[in-house]
């Protein structure tokens, strides 16, 4: 795959540097340094060979600011990194939100943290900050936001219309669980357009990692996805293994992989009660948060944190797992197993469930690649794309699992995915207390302080939302050059405008319960 | 004494005393419901429930009612105040109405009127005005589309309501609620050939009283709280104990209906009147903590492709039975 396309760039674009670059030391498989003549061809390029867009990201080089674009193909792994060179005076970039649809966020975000601006973007305006932010926050150098953007930058203001009215869901409202807001234009019942506005939750994760070292931002990544705390925490723990070419011992790898199943039965068992809540039923809540709790003791016993964990260190873990954690885990199993069969009869087979839910919020599986969406909302079109069988990490090659799919793409095929995802969880989880291995649970020699070599690394990992990806960009001293992380919600809330379109007002926030949005991870 | 009893007339003075009675009824039924749907709910979801105040937590209705009493009551600006102040006082009165009519036992009612059902019918279609009055007054987008659901909802769901108890008064021949209990001495009419009627009028019953599935207006989800949203204190308070209050009306005519009113062996009547009343509340609220909401338009296909056809058949059925 990686050769064909290689071969097929070549072959395509004319004058175009393709260069093979290392996977295990790197992350991704090709590198292509683009022009601005010339990267809008190359990303329809892509857009035929339907790679969909991972990720797209700014680096600030003081001499030059460098636009990073990730892409990747569902089907076999083939990430390519395009860079573009964009001058630091003024700096300005076509634009690819035509060609890809989640550019248009991706955009809005480098703009207002670098302030590259990008030709031809329909709506440039703020998408996490607000508007009395005077300067670009990620630029290395201070650089006071100029006259020409603040007109842009206008925070989001619905124009009135006759005929309809707009309603403000969130960020105060039931249904949005967070402080997600999404201003619905609406005609009676019927949803005309629909705009999530973000930056409720913005933390600026990003830039706090430029000042401080590898080991202090490990409590970081926990507080982006509350629900799937370890799972952000292995991939950043991961991210820089690969960086620093560490060694991690069998053991820990096993353990990781057993707690962050565990971590994503707990994260899928609260969506599974606040998307029924969200279709009125509010019993379901209760029983999945009781059979949380279990997950949330087990896990407490060993990393003694019950919702934010903060558990892998770099090389391993912070420490041993015991047999009582063993033991209530092989209990858990036992007790989560009998209780899908009272689930499938109080939910499943519910007929109004069912009617609620069924061919409604359908995604093609067409325009996942437009959206780069992940998880169980691309899976649930059909692609079977999960980071943990086709770019594997902890000891997810040393186990077999199977990938539930859905045939329709719509929210009860997002709720069925879900349901057994938790099942076959519950069954790595077995395989991998069967197997593991004793022996150390740190790798030995890892310096206190790290100092990665120069270079960037790009990691993913599957998180209970979908692709988790650290982008890491290493200037040999303790702390990030530049750290972006690519989180899963994002992207999957951008199908959000497309599905919601004239929709009722009662099935767009089904649609918006089944993505399993987590805000702060989307506002970082 | 007997004077002024003599001026103003005994049977005036039977209803006042009634009527103060009723409302007596009324406050403490929905006090205990409250109660009820809470206990219900924790054993559901495997609480325990209000326990603290009082035996089982019984007075806890009663400390929460001095709590919404003592609550500063807010008017939100740009609300238009007559329509704003009046839904809540107006949402009582029917529901208040509606209880002079029901025979508790044989001889415990406020006013045996030989057009009972009509006056429940009638005054219980009321109740949709002051939603809707609720609604629009608060000034609120969700309030609004809240109250206009109601409305639409009240308007297909009265349709088979009716329907489903025009042939028990086919076959009682009268429109007096006394008199439908007594000819039921011979059979419940849920088992003599009326239990669809049954099903139909308690389907359409949960969603007179925007219970569960049929809670479209104050889905709280998509709605926040419907037309209540700009309530607060006490005014929140009397669209709580309205709705109570109509579920217990709603019961209350399905006892009288179907179920046999206050006959039964060994207790007196009112006991078994309120004991069956009270196991269709439970059945209601149990429906509730269980089920999820349907939606808009399978709510009014619902009434309108199903349950209306259904009560016209099951109506014709009856009458050509009861003519040949």
């Amino acid at each position: 795959m990686v050769k064909k396309t290689s071969d097929d760039i070549k072959n395509t674009l004319k004058g175009v540097d393709v260069v093979e670059i290392s996977y295990t030391e790197r992350g991704y498989h090709l590198a292509i340094e683009a022009q601005k003549e010339n990267i809008v061809s190359i990303v329809e390029f892509f857009d035929k060979k339907s790679f969909y867009l991972a990720d797209l990201c700014c680096v600030d080089y003081v001499d030059y600011l460098e636009l990073v674009y990730f892409f990747n193909n569902h089907k076999e792994p083939c990430r390519v990194k395009v860079t573009l060179k964009v001058e630091p005076d003024k700096p300005s970039a076509p634009t690819i939100s035509h060609i890809y649809t989640i550019a248009h966020w991706y955009e809005r975000e480098i703009h207002e943290f670098f302030g590259v601006y990008f030709e031809g973007h329909p709506h440039l305006v703020y998408l996490f900050l607000h508007d009395a932010i005077d300067i670009y926050p990620l630029r290395k150098k201070q650089v006071s936001v100029t006259e020409d953007d603040k007109k842009l930058l206008s925070s989001f203001k619905p124009e009135e219309f006759e005929d309809g009215f707009f309603i403000n869901l969130g960020p105060q409202h039931p249904s949005t669980h967070g402080v997600l807001r999404v201003v619905v234009k609406m005609d009676g019942e019927y949803i005309v357009s629909a705009e999530p506005v973000l930056g409720y939750l913005h933390r600026m994760h990003e830039k706090m990692a430029e000042n401080r070292s590898y080991v202090q931002f490990l409590p970081n990544p926990p507080r982006m996805d509350y629900l799937g705390a370890l799972n952000f925490n292995l991939g950043h723990v991961t991210t820089i293994e690969k960086l620093c070419n560490i060694e991690v011992p069998e053991r820990a790898q096993y353990i990781r992989t057993i707690t962050a199943e565990l971590n994503r039965i707990s994260s899928h068992l609260l969506w599974v009660g606040a998307f029924v809540a969200d279709l009125g039923g509010l019993t379901p809540f209760l029983y999945t948060f009781q059979d949380r709790e279990h997950i949330l003791d087990i896990l407490e016993g060993i990393t003694g944190s019950r919702l934010t964990y903060c558990y892998f260190r770099f090389g391993g873990l912070y420490n041993d797992v015991d047999d009582a954690f063993i033991d209530a885990t092989k209990q858990f199993i036992k007790h989560l197993r009998g209780r899908f069969g009272m689930y499938e009869k109080l939910v499943t087979k519910n007929v109004i469930f069912i009617n609620r839910v069924k061919g409604i919020g359908v995604l093609e599986p067409g325009i996942t690649t437009k959206y780069g969406c992940s998880g169980p909302v691309i899976r649930s079109t059909g692609i079977p794309f999960d980071i943990r069988k086709v770019e594997p990490y902890a000891a997810y090659d040393k186990i077999d699992f199977e990938i539930p799919v859905g045939a329709t793409g719509d929210n009860m095929d997002r709720y069925m995915i879900r349901i057994r995802e938790m099942e076959i969880s519950l069954n790595i989880i077995e395989k991998a207390i069967e197997k593991l291995p004793s022996g150390p649970f740190k790798a030995e020699k890892v310096p206190k302080k790290l100092k990665p070599p120069k270079g960037d690394v790009y990691h993913a990992v599957e998180s209970p939302r979908g692709e988790l990806g650290v982008y890491i960009v290493s200037d040999e001293s303790d702390t990030p050059y530049r750290m972006k992380w690519r989180v899963p919600s994002y992207s999957n809330l951008m199908t959000f405008p497309y599905l919601a379109e004239g929709e009722l007002i009662s099935d767009a926030i089904a649609t918006l319960g089944s993505y399993d949005l987590v805000i702060p991870e989307i506002d970082r | 004494m007997n004077d002024i009893i003599q001026i103003i007339g005994q049977e005036t003075v039977k209803v006042i005393i009634g009527l103060i009675g009723v409302l007596i009824l009324v406050v403490v039924n929905a006090l205990m419901l409250t109660w009820l749907e809470r206990k219900v709910s924790a054993h559901i979801q495997r609480r325990i429930g209000p326990k603290e105040v009082g035996p089982y937590g019984l007075l806890q209705p009663i400390v929460d009612g001095i709590k919404l009493l003592g609550k500063e009551i807010l008017t939100p600006a740009n609300v238009d105040r007559p329509l704003y102040y009046l839904a809540p006082v107006l949402i009582f009165i029917p529901v208040l109405v509606s209880f002079v009519v029901i025979p508790f036992d044989t001889c415990l009612q406020v006013k045996d009127i030989n057009v009972g059902i009509l006056v429940i019918l009638a005054f219980s279609s009321l109740s949709v005005l002051s939603i809707l009055l609720a609604g629009w007054g608060s000034n609120n987008k969700y309030s609004l589309i809240g109250s206009l659901r109601s409305v639409a909802q009240n308007i297909a769901y009265e349709i088979p309501l009716l329907l489903s108890i025009l042939p028990v008064i086919f076959m009682t021949n009268s429109l007096s609620l006394k008199d439908i209990v007594e000819v039921q001495r011979e059979g419940w009419f849920i088992w003599k050939w009326q239990f669809f009627a049954f099903l139909i009028y308690f389907i359409a019953g949960l969603a007179e009283t925007n219970r569960t599935p049929f809670d479209l207006p104050e889905a709280e989800s998509e709605l926040v709280a419907g037309y209540i949203t700009e309530y607060s204190g006490m005014r929140f308070a009397l669209f709580f104990l309205a709705e109570y209050t109509s579920i217990m009306i709603i019961s209350a005519v399905a006892t009288v209906f179907f179920l046999g009113g206050y006959l039964g062996p060994i207790l007196p009547g009112f006991v078994w009147f309120f004991i069956k009343t009270y196991f269709l509340v439970f059945v209601i609220m149990w429906f509730r903590w269980t089920f999820p909401r349907v939606r808009f338009d399978q709510l009014l296909n619902f009434s309108w492709k199903i349950l209306i056809p259904a009560a016209f058949i099951n109506l014709l059925v009856t009458g050509g039975l009861l003519k040949l």
